[in-house]
């Protein structure tokens, strides 16, 4: 089998891998900026349960958190899951991925010094205006740095769908490896994951960049 | 505060037996289902056969050749084009569902697979699954590299012999009824994901042999020229089936007519001769 169709045949995988990536991204960062203020929040009993779930959600494999999202439902409720596949896997990144940005938002806007919000105050700002126009502004450039972090993990973990048996790019380069006893495809693979994360780098970069307008 | 960080650790302790206690509960009920399914197997043997639309096969694509990607990046192999001729007949859509062999259970409790059809020994699971009549006759083997000097079973006493994690070959090697002795014998039983790793093991030195299936075996040493060779002796002889999950005869009897049928028209043989293995068909 020639290069050119390996990496044809690859190239599949690599959308369904993108979409993993995409999506998980999108609705993990809001995710995460929610739950962060659960996690800051003045009433215990959800401060409490939101600790407990980034704790879950950090101290288990994700690998194993998607095989409980994916197969839990029918285990528990004895529910069909035939088309519930795709869904599993967003569902188990996500709430995965939220778990990590909240810890850093967190770490973020309580990195910012008190007297911000005393000096909004007598300003006339209200707290949610100080919060919005303010705090949060600054809070986006001081975690770009871990968020960029995550974010290349992300890229990587995307290879974890195969436990669902999830035909993303890693599965399909491990099948080609095996029916024609090679190892080709894995450097395929590697260098996809690479260059991915190279872009990925390169745009968070651009975007640290663009943010540093006092400098 | 230490009072207080004691009691949210028993907290939490209290909090995750709870969870393990609901997680046995749960796989208990699901056993207790599936054999309650089995008694009732008229009533609730899975979908009825005659209204379904699609057939979703459950298999290895790691598994030439049985079941694997060819070069236009198809799935294909032995077992997925009888299952094509099966859904041919019934007028059923085949669905190729490659799956993660170490979930091939939950797959098929689950029911996002109807059967898994894929070099799937009956020997040693009679119990586990509602089985298709054999089709195939299939032996347990060891490959070697070729001047390894290993020339019969009782020179692999001390070394490190290598098997796919829940094959056959594994339980082969630790049932007490067959080869658990040999398999005592060896420095180490290693479990490995699939059998390009394995071979590149074999290969480097890191394992001494490996034990597979001997269709497996003759696909990898056509593919990967004379570095290897396999035993005479063979582990074992089995035989290969479609495994539906416990229950589900309706379902089973309409593939076992269907096979029957197959034979006798020759589309089997002709699929035996393509992908040969035409010697080891038993139907």
């Amino acid at each position: 089998m020639s290069l050119a169709t390996m990496i044809a045949q690859m190239g599949d995988g690599m959308l369904k891998s993108v979409s993993i990536f995409l999506w998980t991204l999108v609705l993990s960062l809001p995710l995460g900026l929610i739950i962060s203020f659960g996690r800051m929040s003045k009433n215990r009993v959800l401060r409490g349960i939101v600790t407990f779930y980034i704790s879950v959600m950090r101290g288990t494999p994700l690998m194993l958190q998607l095989l409980v999202v994916y197969f839990g439902p029918y285990y528990l409720f004895n529910a069909n899951i035939g088309a519930y596949r795709y869904g599993a896997i967003i569902f188990g990144f996500v709430f995965n991925y939220a778990a990590y940005f909240a810890e850093i938002f967190r770490s973020g806007i309580q990195s910012m010094p008190k007297g911000q919000y005393e000096a909004a105050d007598v300003l006339g700002y209200s707290r949610k205006q100080a919060f919005i126009k303010i705090i949060l502004p600054q809070v986006m450039k001081r975690i770009l740095p871990p968020v960029t972090n995550e974010t290349i993990t992300l890229v990587k973990d995307t290879s974890l769908a195969y436990a669902l048996a999830y035909a993303e790019m890693f599965s399909i380069a491990k099948q080609i490896a095996a029916a024609q006893t090679t190892f080709t495809p894995l450097i395929v693979a590697a260098l996809f994951y690479y260059i991915f994360n190279y872009l990925v780098a390169w745009v968070m970069a651009f975007i640290e960049k663009k943010l540093n307008y006092y400098n | 505060m230490k009072k207080k960080i004691f009691a949210i650790a028993l907290s939490l302790m209290m909090v995750l037996a709870l969870c393990t206690a609901c997680g046995n509960s749960g796989t208990a009920g699901s056993v207790s289902g599936s054999a309650d399914s089995s008694a009732a197997a008229p009533t609730d043997g899975g979908k009825n056969p005659a209204s379904m639309k699609t057939f979703t096969v459950g298999f290895d694509a790691e598994y030439p050749p049985f079941g694997y990607k060819d070069d236009n990046g198809d799935y294909t192999g032995f077992d997925l084009e009888l299952a094509q001729a099966v859904c041919e007949k019934e007028g059923w859509e085949l669905k190729k569902n490659p799956i993660d062999w170490d979930s091939k259970d939950m797959e098929l409790n689950s029911g996002s697979i109807d059967c898994i059809w894929n070099g799937f020994t009956i020997n040693g699971r009679e119990d586990d699954y509602t089985w298709s009549v054999p089709y195939c006759d299939n032996s347990q083997v060891v490959v070697v590299p070729k001047d390894s000097g290993i020339k019969k079973l009782s020179d692999l006493k001390g070394k490190i012999v290598g098997v796919q994690t829940a094959s056959a070959a594994y339980d082969v090697l630790t049932n007490k009824d067959q080869q658990k002795k040999l398999g005592d014998s060896f420095a180490e039983l290693q479990q490995f994901g699939d059998y390009n790793t394995a071979f590149t093991e074999l290969q480097a030195g890191s394992l001494d042999a490996l034990a597979i299936d001997i269709g497996v075996a003759n696909y990898q040493l056509k593919q990967r020229g004379d570095g290897f060779v396999k035993l005479d002796e063979a582990l074992n002889s089995e035989q290969y089936g479609v495994g539906f999950k416990k229950g589900n005869t309706k379902l089973r009897d309409v593939i076992n007519k269907d096979l029957k049928e197959l034979k006798e028209d020759g589309t089997v043989d002709q699929l035996a001769q393509k992908y040969d293995i035409a010697d080891m068909i038993c139907l």
